[in-house]
């Protein structure tokens, strides 16, 4: 009796897994490489609209100068090409390096907001948001956000049940693709910098939109950590770990 | 215009296989696939980061979308010929039937319509009747007036033709998010660049 009992639960379950997979099938996709495109490029576009402002501001002063650069731009709408922007940011300053981070982390925590609604209403059955504590919170950023942005799972999640989380990431799609060698340069690992500070937004924004929204509340830092040995890649892979920081100060 | 677009697509249309089949074939099979929603969402944060950065001067950030999708472009046509090996296109209207059957629909798995060609045949129309850009959005009453929200794919278009010879200018006409009744792009083509032969060569 009970044992019947058992088996059509789980057969419900296998049943709503189902349903969702089909549901999830059945969503319009795109394909995965402009994405992954259109997410990396939103970091030479954050150094582009720095540099415009700044020289915007500049310019304030001399308005017939303004306007004739506002013609002359006409002609070369394109603006300059990414790799080169990518350097500028490594010769900007320190305020607008810090300009450049804080908008990709906007951009970050606006897509981490969004990206909680979505999941609410996907139906996914083994997701449920009453009653979560912070650390299903942080164990649904790690399975079910990154799943849906990065196709996989965060690797390994620490805690010390205070507040604080190592989140680990072996293979970090995004910066996946990067040439870098295992002794990188302070240069390459700065110019790594901004591709990390969308994510840490992200990861602010889901904490922001269930329950965690007081400013200042939730902080994230990511740093390029080298992966355990275990963990050791072929030659010629990507050999670099990122490691996100986030601190969570929790009322008491 | 449809008798134009009508012999158009038929003369197009390939020796052994034809473009629609050889796109909807690439997009099924050999396509790594991200949820729609993600991608519109994502958009939706870069638009409105670009807003509040240039404090609502929308012609700004329709440049600078312009540019974006220009950076894009210039590395996704490496992607595209990669993926699909086509041969250059002989006409520009074989090329509008490989950007709406194949390129639009291997990246975003939309389909445009082909129309309203000029009467010397430079210039084309897309027609989006879905755009995954925009899935969900309105725009505020400031916005509606000057942004053009998919700006960035003009820019695409423009950067990937650019890398294959072709020197195009490419522009939004309307757009629904605007109250438009379609969503239409033209595709203006300015010259064919010269393929440039190192100095000294016969």
């Amino acid at each position: 009796m009970g044992d019947s009992g058992l088996a059509s639960e789980v057969n419900e379950h296998q049943r709503l897994q189902l349903q969702f997979q089909l549901f999830q099938e059945s969503l319009p996709k795109v394909d995965e490489t402009i994405y992954r495109m259109l997410l990396n490029e939103a970091v030479p576009l954050a150094i582009s609209v720095e540099k415009s402002l700044t020289h915007h501001k500049e310019d304030a002063t001399g308005q017939l100068e303004a306007e004739l650069d506002s013609k002359l731009a006409l002609e070369s709408q394109q603006g300059d090409a990414s790799h080169k922007l990518l350097k500028d940011y490594l010769a900007a300053d320190q305020d607008q390096q810090t300009r450049i981070k804080t908008r990709l982390e906007n951009i970050g925590f606006q897509l981490g907001q969004k990206l909680s609604q979505l999941l609410i209403f996907s139906n996914n059955p083994n997701l449920s948001f009453k009653d979560m504590d912070l650390l299903s919170v942080m164990k649904f950023v790690c399975r079910d956000v990154w799943k849906q942005v990065f196709g996989k799972q965060i690797d390994n999640l620490k805690t010390n049940h205070r507040g604080t989380f190592y989140l680990l990431d072996y293979n970090y799609k995004p910066i996946e693709p990067f040439t870098l060698e295992e002794d990188l340069s302070d240069q390459e690992q700065k110019l790594i910098e901004p591709f990390l500070h969308v994510p840490c937004g992200m990861i602010r924004g889901v904490l922001a939109s269930l329950g965690f929204e007081k400013e200042g509340q939730v902080t994230c830092q990511a740093t390029l950590v080298d992966p355990p040995d275990s963990k050791q890649a072929g030659a010629g892979t990507f050999t670099k770990s990122v490691s996100f920081n986030v601190q969570v100060l929790v009322g008491r | 215009m449809s008798a134009n677009s009508a012999s158009i697509s038929a003369s197009s249309a390939g020796p052994k296989k034809s473009l629609k089949t050889f796109g909807d074939d690439i997009w099924k099979n050999k396509t790594a696939k991200i949820n729609a929603e993600l991608f519109t969402l994502t958009y939706g944060s870069i638009v409105s980061q670009l807003c509040t950065d240039f404090e609502r001067d929308f012609k700004k950030v329709n440049s600078q979308l312009y540019a974006m999708g220009y950076n894009i472009g210039v590395r996704l046509i490496e992607d595209f010929l990669a993926r699909t090996a086509l041969p250059r296109c002989d006409s520009l209207a074989q090329t509008s039937e490989v950007i709406s059957k194949c390129a639009f629909k291997i990246f975003l798995n939309v389909t445009p319509q082909v129309g309203n060609w000029s009467n010397n045949k430079d210039a084309f129309s897309l027609f989006l009747d879905e755009n995954p850009l925009s899935d969900f959005v309105e725009l505020p009453m400031d916005a509606a007036k000057e942004l053009w929200y998919s700006n960035i794919l003009c820019g695409v278009l423009r950067g990937a033709l650019e890398m294959v010879q072709m020197d195009c200018d490419v522009w939004f006409v309307n757009d629904v998010l605007r109250g438009g009744q379609s969503t239409e792009m033209r595709v203006k083509l300015n010259r064919i660049m010269k393929d440039e032969i190192p100095a000294g060569e016969d």
